[in-house]
């Protein structure tokens, strides 16, 4: 416990801890300090002048270094000559502050003047209008005239690009350098700077491409005025026209709280659709950032090609039918049949519940769609009160084979930061990653030899390891807290699970599991993974994992659109049935497509891959006739004669919290509770937090942890067989702008969209007759397919790196001949 | 009796108050609040900037804008913004003119008409091309292709409120 | 292809033998001098391979080069003629003397004469406040400073910098 400090703001005493600054302080006891420039996530820098108050020490004699009292006895204040920032000022025993006097208000009145000075009257078409931190000030303690006049303003450029996706504003941009200080000290992407200087100061950015971090949307948040905005939302709408609605992000595991605000809008037809997405504070999964992906990407829930009616398979075509119509066919064919059930991980827990409990029902069994293996996390996973925030000093935390900035940028944000706390980072990777600037210990090792690694760092025995392996096991030792977060770099299910397995032996053997903030973090790549882990859904990479024969039941999963030699595995089934959001691959080879609801369109709750349970409410009304799909799934039970609950999410959830023990207690109404927050957001005092919306709705709960599971005997490591003369090992990576179907739809991000590109070191091309920027072949046995190549030094020699969904047809590690592509058109 | 009858007497061969109204028009006050037009510049760009300020003022709720961004090729008004959907919904409508006062650009005026029927809900939603006053002479209808650069401000130099 | 290492392998290396191993971005700003004195000016290109060898981002280089009247993002003309204008020198009629000596030499501020000899900024602070009008001439690399001026005085500065270009070039 630090120590506390008292002292007295507006005649009010209070006690804080020590080291809090003044404007903190104040607003921790409800007392509003007006600020531009200081952001509490941020170091203070005294840039705006707007904290100014009237700050009184006690006075000390120098010769006794005795207080001076007064009269009746009481310390004699003694008051600075002039004002003092509030928000570069420390607390200190005994401190007089006074924040309402008439010089601290004629100070804000000409504070507000003079950043007025050059500032445009662009209210009324200006975005921020109406939740603008600068508009609010000046309505609060500004001047009614200004003293400046309106000829003499100074005109700059409105419309600079700083990229496709943030636009600058340089007449409204008040120099309060809050971007630049997020981008610099927050997320370490230094790719906004200052240019110039005095009243020639401007943002500007030299990255390629602009303003080129993952991070940027934030900066529109944070932005105190109009300066910057999203080219998405550009003069989309007013935000007091907007309705909030609370969800969550669903591009990756982090389960990012964000508030999605909608209007009716007359170029959709006059339909309700979502205009931005902005991050809602939840300080133990976000804080009040969210990545551009999950900013950008929830286009693919209002794009158009959505399904809107049932389709059957009638003389060889899929032709639109009623809902009725489908679920009679379902009834006919599927009745007595065991289900084989595939699950995608974008579900909400509710659904993969209800295909569990349908596969059961049927005398089937329902699979996880995913090329990862967590059976482990729900046993060794994060639980009770686990915080990332809270790591620091003293805790340890381990990634391996991911690159967490690419896989889950939020959760690199926290790493990072859990780093600078001083929490010991032991980054394992065979090449490097952007984590390796704040890792103590860095571990190398070939792809395919994870677990060794892992393994190595586990034994007792670590003579035989190499060095770092072995100081990394030193730092483990000591560690009070481990976190440990594993990817999919480089691996397909069975290198997965043996990963899995090894972190979980790591965890075990150093005595960390059952420790509050220790345990494994999968980074999947869908955002409810972990909810079929804790359903204890076995994972499945593909078709050939399934039973043939019965009926095939794919939800949320596109085999086929992943690898179109999955197709294969369609025919030999008595009925297929696809539910869905798009007509995708897999679909047009099914009996029946069933559409779906959006998530933003419905209730429902994910687990993150911290496995904290939480709930997302809908955006927008749910379409005329379409159901969620445990409803759906449930109809399709009811039809059959079995009984599932589908009448409301939360009655899923309940039934759920009773069977499962993991989800023990936990009801829709437990997931809402909230509690008070620091920093205080979304507020009337737009300044503090930017545009972040408070969390009203729900901090959500963490899963209790769940039985110990068997380890599996299986072998751990990819097998490698049938290796092709002169073949290249290619493994798979994740990019986080890949054109996967739930993100594809959001055109805005072309540009930046990851490309079909091998990453293969120089002295490995060469031999191959492989030049930077060429095509090359890849032939794949059944699905070949080209990519761009690129040269990165970085690669370990006799592999190269592929991009996941971005079109190759696997998702696991393969050997296949690597040849260039001959433009015939040059020869 | 007689007075009364008085009356009757003088009051034929006073002038009658009604007007024999559609045929015959009672010019309207200064002040009268009619149907609204959405007004010009003299070179024929929009003075509505599309700020739905009007939308907000709107006791009724009767009004619906919806902004889209200005380019130097396809200007409709001054500045970066223009309304690419102005709906007002007339039966909603009170004519109260918080919406002329709520315009920061003098865009929207209430006018002299009051001659308003509808057979139908949906006629009585009145659309942008409805509302928008005629190019004036000289002018060039919207969207017009203009020099860059020119007009950069969407909010004119405010004359004294007061004229 | 780093030309800055190629074109100066020693000095880089001299200049980073000054700082800190941890503290590489010191050097940011000699590096600058350096490719100034090279191409006259600093290239996008330039900024980038500055950025590649202290480590930091092209856009912080950018700032610093932004942010410092010494460096230019331009090509200007062969000496840089920099008036300061700031408050003390305005009120000796430093911003009178700069407009006057434009128009008398033809280009605006910011512009360079038609023979690339003669550049016109308008900077801020030269902490010669007490002798304005005043400038500072920065070229060949040099840094000059010409206090107590007046637009007469000035012109013959520009009349002796064109000669001093005209001789050199000839030789």
């Amino acid at each position: 416990m630090s120590k506390m400090v008292t002292l007295s703001i507006d005649g009010r005493s209070v006690t804080v801890p020590e080291n809090t600054l003044v404007v903190d302080a104040a607003k921790m006891n409800g007392i509003d300090i007006p600020v531009f420039c200081y952001h509490p996530k941020m170091k203070p820098v005294g840039m705006c002048r707007m904290c100014l108050v009237e700050i009184g020490r006690p006075m000390i004699d120098r010769a006794t270094n005795q207080p001076v009292l007064e009269d009746n006895g009481s310390p004699k204040i003694q008051f600075s000559p002039k004002l003092e920032t509030s928000c570069t000022t420390p607390v200190s025993e005994g401190m007089v502050v006074l924040t309402r006097n008439d010089k601290v208000e004629a100070a804000r009145k000409e504070i507000i003047e003079f950043i007025l000075t050059s500032h445009p009257l662009d209210c009324p078409i200006c975005d921020k209008g109406g939740e603008c931190p600068l508009q609010n000030l000046t309505m609060r303690f500004g001047s009614k005239e200004g003293r400046f006049l309106f000829d003499e303003k100074m005109h700059l450029a409105k419309h600079v690009p700083l990229g496709e996706l943030i636009w600058l504003d340089r007449e409204r941009c008040i120099q309060c350098a809050r971007c630049v200080r997020f981008q610099h000290d927050v997320v370490d992407d230094p790719v906004l700077d200052f240019h110039n200087r005095g009243r020639s100061l401007e943002i500007m950015t030299f990255s390629e491409p602009g303003f080129g971090s993952y991070f940027s949307g934030n900066t529109t948040d944070i932005c105190p005025v109009g300066a910057l905005t999203t080219a998405d939302f550009r003069f989309g709408a007013r935000p007091w026209e907007m309705k909030p609605a609370a969800s969550l992000c669903a591009q990756c595991p982090v389960g990012c709280n964000l508030e999605y605000t909608v209007r009716r809008e007359a170029k959709s037809g006059g339909a309700t659709v979502i205009k931005r997405a902005l991050p809602r504070q939840n300080e133990s999964v976000n804080e009040i950032w969210i990545c551009d992906k999950g900013r950008f990407g929830y286009h693919y829930t209002q794009d158009p090609a959505r399904l809107g009616q049932p389709l059957v398979r009638r003389d060889g075509e899929l032709v639109p039918v009623t809902f009725e119509e489908a679920l009679k066919i379902i009834a006919e064919k599927a009745a007595h049949q065991p289900f084989q059930i595939l699950a995608g991980g974008k579900l909400s827990t509710e659904d993969l519940a209800a295909l569990r409990g349908l596969a059961q029902e049927s005398g089937g069994k329902a699979w996880l769609h995913t090329y990862m293996s967590g059976g482990f996390t729900p046993h060794y996973g994060l639980s009770a009160d686990a915080n990332l925030g809270a790591l620091g000093q003293g805790d340890a935390v381990l990634v391996a084979a991911s690159d967490l900035h690419e896989e889950a940028p939020i959760w690199w944000l926290r790493v990072k930061q859990a780093a600078e706390r001083g929490a010991a980072l032991i980054v394992m990777n065979p090449r490097p990653t952007r984590l390796k600037k704040y890792a103590r210990h860095v571990i190398r090792y070939a792809y395919g030899e994870e677990s060794l690694a892992v393994a190595a760092m586990a034994e007792e025995n670590l003579a035989l390891a190499g060095e770092e392996i072995r100081a990394a096991a030193e730092t483990l030792k000591s560690a009070r807290n481990l976190v440990i977060f594993y990817g999919s770099e480089g691996l397909g299910l069975t290198g997965s699970k043996g990963l899995e397995q090894a972190l979980a032996d790591l965890l075990e053997r150093g005595g960390f599991t059952g420790r509050e903030n220790s345990g494994l973090i999968g980074v999947w790549h869908a955002p409810n993974l972990q909810a079929g882990f804790e359903l204890g859904l076995p994972p499945a990479e593909g078709l050939a994992d399934l039973p043939a024969g019965g009926v095939l039941y794919l939800a949320a999963a596109d085999p086929a659109g992943d690898d179109p030699r999955q197709a294969a595995y369609f025919s030999g089934r008595e009925f297929v049935i696809v539910q869905d959001l798009f007509l995708t691959e897999s679909a047009k080879l099914a009996d029946v497509v069933l559409p779906v609801l959006a998530y933003t369109e419905r209730e429902g709750t994910f687990v993150s891959g911290e496995r904290r349970l939480q709930r997302y409410y809908p955006a927008l009304a749910a379409r005329p006739g379409l159901k969620a799909d445990f409803a759906l799934t449930a109809l399709i039970a009811k039809s059959l004669g079995y009984e599932l609950e589908g009448r409301a999410a939360s009655l899923a959830l309940e039934k759920l919290a009773a069977s499962q023990p993991a989800f023990e207690g936990l009801n829709y109404l437990k997931l809402a509770e909230v509690h008070e927050q620091w920093p205080q957001v979304g507020g009337s005092d737009l300044y503090y937090g930017g545009t972040s919306y408070a969390n009203r709705q729900g901090l959500g709960k963490h899963l209790s942890r769940a039985a110990k599971p068997e380890p599996d005997a299986a072998p751990l490591r990819e097998g490698i067989r049938d290796v092709p003369k002169n073949a290249l090992r290619l493994v798979p990576h994740t990019r986080l702008y890949d054109a996967g179907s739930t993100f594809a739809p959001s055109r805005l991000l072309d540009q930046r969209r990851a490309r079909r590109q091998l990453r293969i070191h120089p002295r490995s091309a060469e031999p191959l007759g492989l030049q930077q920027g060429s095509q090359a072949l890849i032939e794949l046995e059944g699905a070949p397919f080209t990519a761009e190549i690129v040269l990165d030094e970085t690669i370990p020699g006799g592999t190269a790196l592929y991009p996941r969904s971005l079109g190759v047809p696997m998702n696991a590690p393969f050997h296949a001949v690597v040849k260039p592509v001959f433009d015939k058109s040059a020869s | 009796m007689l007075t009364g009858l008085w009356q009757t007497l003088k009051s034929v061969f006073e002038k009658p108050v009604t007007i024999s109204y559609p045929e015959e028009k009672r010019p309207v006050r200064p002040r009268f609040r009619g149907r609204h037009v959405l007004t010009r510049y003299e070179n024929g760009l929009e003075k509505c900037i599309g700020c739905a300020l009007c939308a907000a003022a709107c006791p009724a709720d009767a009004i619906f804008v919806e902004a889209s961004e200005n380019t130097d090729e396809q200007r409709y008004s001054p500045g970066e913004r223009y309304a690419s959907t102005y709906e007002i919904n007339m039966l909603r409508c009170i004519y109260c003119g918080f919406c002329e006062d709520a315009c920061p650009t003098e865009a929207i005026v209430l006018g002299d008409n009051y001659e308003l029927s509808f057979t139908d809900r949906h006629q009585a939603i009145y659309t942008k091309d409805i509302l928008l006053v005629p190019v004036p002479e000289g002018g060039k209808p919207t969207p017009q292709s203009v020099e860059p650069g020119k007009y950069d401000r969407a909010v004119p130099e405010m004359k004294d409120p007061a004229d | 292809m780093n030309t800055i290492l190629n074109d100066y392998a020693d000095e880089v290396q001299a200049i980073l033998a000054r700082y800190p191993q941890d503290q590489k971005r010191s050097a940011v700003m000699p590096l600058i001098h350096l490719v100034q004195a090279r191409d006259g000016y600093v290239t996008k290109q330039a900024m980038t391979e500055i950025a590649e060898i202290v480590g930091i981002s092209v856009t912080d280089v950018a700032s610093v080069v932004g942010f410092y009247t010494l460096y230019h993002e331009e090509k200007g003309g062969r000496y840089h003629l920099q008036v300061c204008t700031d408050l003390p020198c305005a009120l000796r009629g430093a911003d009178e003397f700069l407009a006057k000596l434009c128009e008398n030499i033809g280009i605006k501020v910011g512009e360079t004469t038609p023979d690339g000899v003669i550049t016109i900024e308008e900077v801020t602070c030269l902490a010669g406040c007490h002798h304005a009008p005043m400038f500072q001439v920065q070229g060949d690399g040099a840094i000059t400073y010409h206090e107590n001026q007046s637009v007469d005085s000035a012109l013959e500065i520009i009349a002796e910098l064109r000669r001093k270009a005209a001789a050199q070039e000839a030789e």
